[in-house]
C-alpha cells in the first residue's frame, strides 16, 4: 500500500496560508508560478522591473459581471496594459465548484468579454489566491517594479452589484496606477474588497 | 454564463413583474415588510417597521459587518412627512465559515427591525410606507437581490400581529452592559489587538466567547483569537488583518457565548499607534511566501473514507444481478475442491488477484484515456458495441458449456486443456477477470462517490482506490475459501451437481438477452440480428467440435461446415457492430414525457421557474433499468410530477456523449445512475440515491 499524507495536516497548512501569512502591503509580494489558460507557466518573477496588476476573477460572480458587463474592468485593463503594466487575471475557483471554468472556457470567456489582460491564470488549487489572501471576486492587487505589494483592495469604492454605479465610483486601481506612474507612493494603498467569496478548494 | 444570465433575468422578472406589496419571494428568500405599532401611530408611541427574511436552507444574508466577503442588507425608506426611520437594530449574527474565509450573517429566520420617529407634523389615517431593500443572499454562490415593498399601517388601530417576532429580534440585539471595563492595545508591531473585558454578565463568565468586530477592515476574520479568563476578566489576543484598510481609534465589538440569544456590545478605545496603511517605499526584506511549496489541497472526501466506501461498494457488487451467475460458477468450483483446504485458499487468492488486477487495469486504462482528454467515465467499455457482442458470445459459450452441449476438455487444444488441469489457479484467476468484466457497469451504492473521488486524486491514489474496490468484491469469496468450516458446510459432491450446473446455464442465457437488448439500443435491429446469427453459428460450431466420439472424417466435415458458417456470419456481423450509430430507437409508449437532456435545456427550464428532474442513465446499467421500470415507471408518481410541472429530462449515456460526461464530472460522479433535481436559482442540483424509491423522489420534490 502507498502511504498518504494525512489530510488534517494539509488542511491546517492551508488555513495558515489562507489567513495568518497573507501578503501585506509594503512588503514583498509572494512569489508564485501558475499556469495560464493557454497552458503556459507564468511566474511573478518573469515581470521583475514592471508593474503587475492581479485581478481575481470568476465569470459566475455577479460582482465580476458588474464590472465586465459595464466594460469597466476591460477599460482598466486596456489603460494599464497600454502603459506597459502587466495585468494578470486569476481564477482561483476550485475544480468541481459550479462556477469552475476549464482553461479553454476561461480563455473563451475572456475573449468574449474583449478583455485586455496580459494572461489569465488558472489557480484552481487556490495557491496564489491563498498566498495573497485574496477573498473576493473581484479582489485587486498591485505589485510594483521592485516586487513590493503596493495595493490591495477593491476595484472601486461603491460596493454594489449595480453596473450603473461604476460611473460615479472612484476606481482605486486606476488611481493607484496613476500614483505609481507619477513616482508617488500609492495614496490609498489598502481598501475594502467587495464581491463574492472566492470559491476555494476545501482546505 | 448563459445560465447565470438567465437566472438573473428570471429573478429580475420575478421581482419586477409584481406590483409592490408587503411580500417579495425569490427562490432563496421570502421577504416581508411588517409593522409593529401596538398603540397606533402617534408621536411618542413605539412604532417599528421591519423586513422579515426567511432564508431557504443553507442560504444566508449578512450582518452590518459581513466579514471577508458579502454585503450587508440595505433598507431605503420612503416615508410621509413627519416620520423618520432610525438605524437597523441588527440581531446578534453567526459566524459563517466559507472555505478559508469567514462571514458574519444570518440563516433561517431574520427580522431587521427599524424604529420610527413620528412628529406632530405627520397627518393621515394610514401610514403609507414604501421600502426599497437590497440584499446579497449566498450559499456557495451569491445572488444580489432587491425588492420593492409597500405597506399601509393604520394610524388609529393597534398593529401587533408581529409582536412576538419584534420582541424576539429586539431581545437578540446585542446590548451594552453598564459597568463593563474594556481596554484594547496594539501589540506585536500592530499585528495583534490585545483586548480585555471585565464586568461581563454572570451568564457569560468562564465561557468560551466569540468576538465579532463591527468594523470590517481591521480584524483577520478567519484568524482565531487566543483567549483566556483571568478571574472575571476576559482577555483576547485578536489577530489584525494583514490587509487592514481601516485604522480606527475606537471600535465596537460584540461578544457572544453559546446558548445566549444576544451578545454583549462593547466599545474598545484602541491604544498604541497604527502603522501607516502603506509604509511608502518600506519594502521590508521579508521572505517571499513560497506559494508553490504549500501542501496540495485534498479533496473533500478524504482517502480513508474513500477506501472504506470502495471496499463496501465492492462487496455489494457480489449481489448485483450481473455478477451472481459468475459467483455461482465459483460455488461449483468450491464443492469440487472441498476436500483440499490448500487448493481452496490458493483458488481464493488467485480469484482475488484476478479481480483486483482487472479493476486496476480498467481504472488505469480509464485514467490514461481521460488524461488524453477523452470524455469518458466508468462503464465506458460497455459503450462499445463490439465489447457488448464479445460479452454476449462469451456468456453463450459459458451457458452452452454449463448446459452440457460440449466440454472444454474436448474442445480446447490439448495444451490449453492441460494448462487448465494442471493450473486450477489460472482458472480461478480468469474467473476473477470475468467477474470484473461483467460487474464494471453496475454502479452499486457508494461506488458513485468513491469513483468521483478517484478522478480528483493523483493516479497512484486513484488506482489504490480501485484496488480497494476489487478487494471488496473478492473479499467474501476469499474469506469463505480461507474458512474451511463454510466449505465443509456445503453439500457433498454428487449427482445434484450436474443438475445445478445445467440450471445455471439459464441465468447466463438471460444475461445474453440483456446484452442483446443493449446492443439493440446501440446499433438497432441489424446489430442484434447479426449477433443472434453469430450465436446460432457459434452453437453449431461448438456442437460440431464437441463430438469427440465421431469418426475422423465426419468430424472434419462437420467442423469445416461450422467454421465456414461462423466465418460467414462474423463477416456479416462485424461491420454492424463497429460503431454505435445514433439509431433512432422509437421511444416506448409512456416515454414521451421524458425529453432529451442538455445543459441548456435545464437552464432554460429553470429560468422558466420549473424544477427539472434529470435521469442520467444507460441501457447497459442494470441499476438504471431497475429504477426506470419500478420507481420511474410508477404511474401515480409520474402523474404527480406532471401536476407539479416538474420537467423530466433523460441523459442517455448508452453511447459516448461528451456533454453528459462533462456534467457527471461537474457533479463529481463518473458513472450512472445519477438522479438530479435542478431547482431554479440553484447552481448545484440535489442528488438522489442510486437506488430510488418513490418516497425518495416524493420527498426530494416535496410531493404529497
Amino acid at each position: 500500500m502507498i502511504m498518504f499524507k494525512p489530510v488534517p495536516v494539509a488542511a491546517v497548512a492551508l488555513w495558515l496560508a489562507g489567513s495568518t501569512f497573507a501578503a501585506t502591503v509594503g512588503q514583498s509580494a509572494p512569489a508564485f508560478t501558475a499556469t495560464d489558460a493557454a497552458g503556459k507557466a507564468v511566474s511573478l518573477a518573469d515581470f521583475k522591473g514592471r508593474t503587475v496588476v492581479l485581478e481575481w476573477v470568476n465569470p459566475g460572480c455577479p460582482y465580476v459581471r458588474k464590472h465586465y458587463d459595464s466594460a469597466n474592468m476591460q477599460a482598466a485593463q486596456r489603460r494599464a496594459t497600454d502603459q506597459g503594466v502587466v495585468w494578470l487575471a486569476v481564477n482561483s475557483t476550485a475544480q468541481g465548484h459550479y462556477d469552475y471554468r476549464s482553461p479553454a472556457e476561461m480563455a473563451a470567456w475572456m475573449q468574449s468579454q474583449q478583455a485586455a489582460a496580459t494572461a489569465t491564470l488558472m489557480d484552481s488549487d487556490g495557491k496564489v489566491g491563498r498566498a495573497f489572501g485574496a477573498r473576493t471576486t473581484p479582489h485587486m492587487y498591485i505589485v510594483d517594479a521592485k516586487g513590493t505589494l503596493v495595493y490591495a483592495g477593491g476595484i472601486d469604492d461603491k460596493p454594489s452589484s449595480n453596473a450603473a454605479d461604476v460611473k460615479t465610483a472612484k476606481n482605486h486601481v486606476n488611481a493607484a496606477l496613476a500614483d505609481i506612474a507619477a513616482g508617488k507612493p500609492v495614496a490609498q494603498a489598502v481598501t475594502r474588497p467587495y464581491g463574492c467569496s472566492i470559491k476555494y478548494s476545501d482546505g | 454564463m448563459a445560465r447565470w444570465f438567465l437566472l438573473l433575468l428570471a429573478a429580475a422578472f420575478a421581482l419586477g413583474a409584481r406590483a409592490a406589496g408587503p411580500v417579495v419571494t425569490t427562490d432563496e428568500v421570502h421577504a416581508e415588510l411588517v409593522a409593529h405599532a401596538p398603540e397606533g401611530v402617534a408621536p411618542g408611541k413605539p412604532v417599528w417597521l421591519g423586513l422579515a427574511i426567511s432564508h431557504a436552507p443553507h442560504w444566508h444574508t449578512y450582518w452590518k459587518n459581513p466579514g471577508d466577503s458579502g454585503l450587508p442588507t440595505t433598507l431605503a425608506w420612503a416615508l410621509p412627512a413627519g416620520v423618520t426611520a432610525g438605524e437597523i437594530a441588527w440581531p446578534t449574527p453567526k459566524r459563517l465559515p466559507v472555505g478559508p474565509l469567514v462571514n458574519y450573517g444570518y440563516e433561517d429566520k431574520l427580522l431587521l427591525a427599524v424604529p420610527l420617529a413620528v412628529t406632530p407634523e405627520f397627518k393621515g389615517s394610514t401610514l403609507d410606507v414604501r421600502l426599497s431593500a437590497q440584499w446579497l443572499v449566498c450559499k456557495d454562490v451569491c445572488i444580489p437581490q432587491q425588492g420593492e415593498f409597500a405597506l399601509a399601517v393604520p394610524v388609529q388601530a393597534a398593529t401587533a400581529i408581529h409582536a412576538n417576532a419584534f420582541d424576539a429580534t429586539l431581545r437578540a440585539v446585542p446590548h451594552e452592559v453598564a459597568g463593563a471595563r474594556t481596554s484594547a492595545e496594539l501589540v506585536d508591531g500592530a499585528k495583534v489587538l490585545r483586548v480585555t473585558v471585565g464586568g461581563l454578565p454572570a451568564a457569560m463568565q468562564g465561557k468560551a466567547l466569540d468576538f465579532f468586530p463591527e468594523s470590517a477592515g481591521v480584524i483577520d476574520h478567519a484568524g482565531k483569537p487566543v483567549t483566556r479568563w483571568d478571574g472575571s476578566t476576559w482577555r483576547a489576543d485578536v489577530p489584525i488583518s494583514p490587509q487592514r484598510f481601516e485604522s480606527p481609534s475606537q471600535m465596537h465589538a460584540v461578544l457572544t457565548s453559546a446558548g445566549e440569544a444576544a451578545g454583549v456590545r462593547v466599545a474598545l478605545a484602541i491604544t498604541g499607534a497604527w502603522p501607516a496603511l502603506a509604509p511608502p517605499g518600506a519594502a521590508a526584506a521579508t521572505e517571499p511566501l513560497a506559494a508553490a511549496t504549500s501542501a496540495p489541497p485534498q479533496p473533500a472526501l478524504g482517502l480513508g473514507p474513500g477506501l472504506a466506501f470502495a471496499l463496501i461498494g465492492g462487496m455489494l457488487l457480489n449481489l448485483m444481478p450481473c455478477v451472481f451467475p459468475i459467483l455461482s460458477l465459483k460455488v461449483l468450483g468450491f464443492t469440487g475442491h472441498a476436500h483440499s483446504r490448500r487448493s481452496l485458499v490458493g483458488g481464493g487468492l488467485a480469484y482475488s488477484a484476478g479481480v483486483v488486477l482487472s479493476f486496476v487495469a480498467l481504472a488505469g486504462a480509464l485514467l490514461a484515456l481521460r488524461a488524453g482528454g477523452e470524455q469518458i467515465g466508468w462503464g465506458f467499455q460497455l459503450q462499445s458495441p463490439g465489447f457488448i457482442a464479445a460479452l454476449a458470445v462469451m456468456f453463450t459459450v459459458i451457458a452452452l458449456n454449463l448446459a452440457g452441449l460440449f466440454e472444454f476438455g474436448s474442445m480446447l487444444p490439448s495444451s490449453a486443456a492441460s494448462l487448465r488441469l494442471r493450473h486450477p489457479l489460472a482458472d480461478s484467476f480468469l474467473t476473477g477477470v470475468l467477474a470484473v468484466a461483467v460487474a464494471s457497469p453496475c454502479t452499486a451504492p457508494f461506488m458513485g462517490a468513491a469513483l468521483g473521488l478517484a478522478f480528483t486524486l493523483p493516479p497512484a491514489q486513484a488506482l489504490t482506490l480501485f484496488a480497494a474496490l476489487g478487494t471488496g468484491m473478492a473479499l467474501p469469496y476469499l474469506l469463505a475459501s480461507a474458512w474451511p468450516g463454510l466449505a465443509r458446510a456445503l453439500p457433498r459432491p454428487g449427482a445434484w451437481m450436474a443438475t445445478f450446473k445445467t440450471v445455471m446455464a439459464f441465468p447466463m442465457l438471460a444475461t445474453v438477452v440483456w446484452l442483446a437488448w443493449i446492443l439493440g439500443q446501440q446499433t438497432g435491429t441489424d446489430g442484434v440480428t447479426a449477433l443472434l446469427a453469430v450465436l446460432v453459428a457459434l452453437a453449431f460450431a461448438l456442437w460440431a467440435w464437441g463430438r469427440a466420439d465421431e469418426s475422423g472424417l465426419a468430424r472434419a466435415v462437420w467442423t469445416g461446415v461450422a467454421v465456414l458458417l461462423l466465418g460467414a456470419t462474423l463477416a456479416w456481423a462485424l461491420p454492424s457492430w463497429r460503431e454505435a450509430h445514433a439509431a433512432a430507437t422509437p421511444a416506448p409508449p409512456g416515454e414521451a414525457r421524458w425529453q432529451p437532456w442538455s445543459a441548456e435545456r435545464v437552464a432554460a427550464l429553470n429560468a422558466e421557474g420549473r424544477t427539472v428532474f434529470v435521469d442520467f442513465t444507460a441501457a447497459w446499467c442494470v441499476t438504471c433499468q431497475f429504477n426506470k421500470r419500478t420507481v420511474l415507471g410508477d404511474a401515480q408518481l409520474m402523474a404527480d410530477l406532471q401536476a407539479r410541472n416538474v420537467a423530466l429530462l433523460r441523459a442517455d449515456w448508452t453511447r459516448r456523449d461528451a456533454a453528459i460526461s462533462a456534467e457527471l464530472t461537474r457533479l463529481n460522479r463518473s458513472g450512472v445512475p445519477v438522479y438530479a433535481v435542478y431547482r431554479p436559482g440553484q447552481q448545484f442540483p440535489t442528488l438522489l440515491p442510486e437506488i430510488l424509491t418513490t418516497q425518495i423522489v416524493r420527498d426530494a420534490l416535496a410531493l404529497p
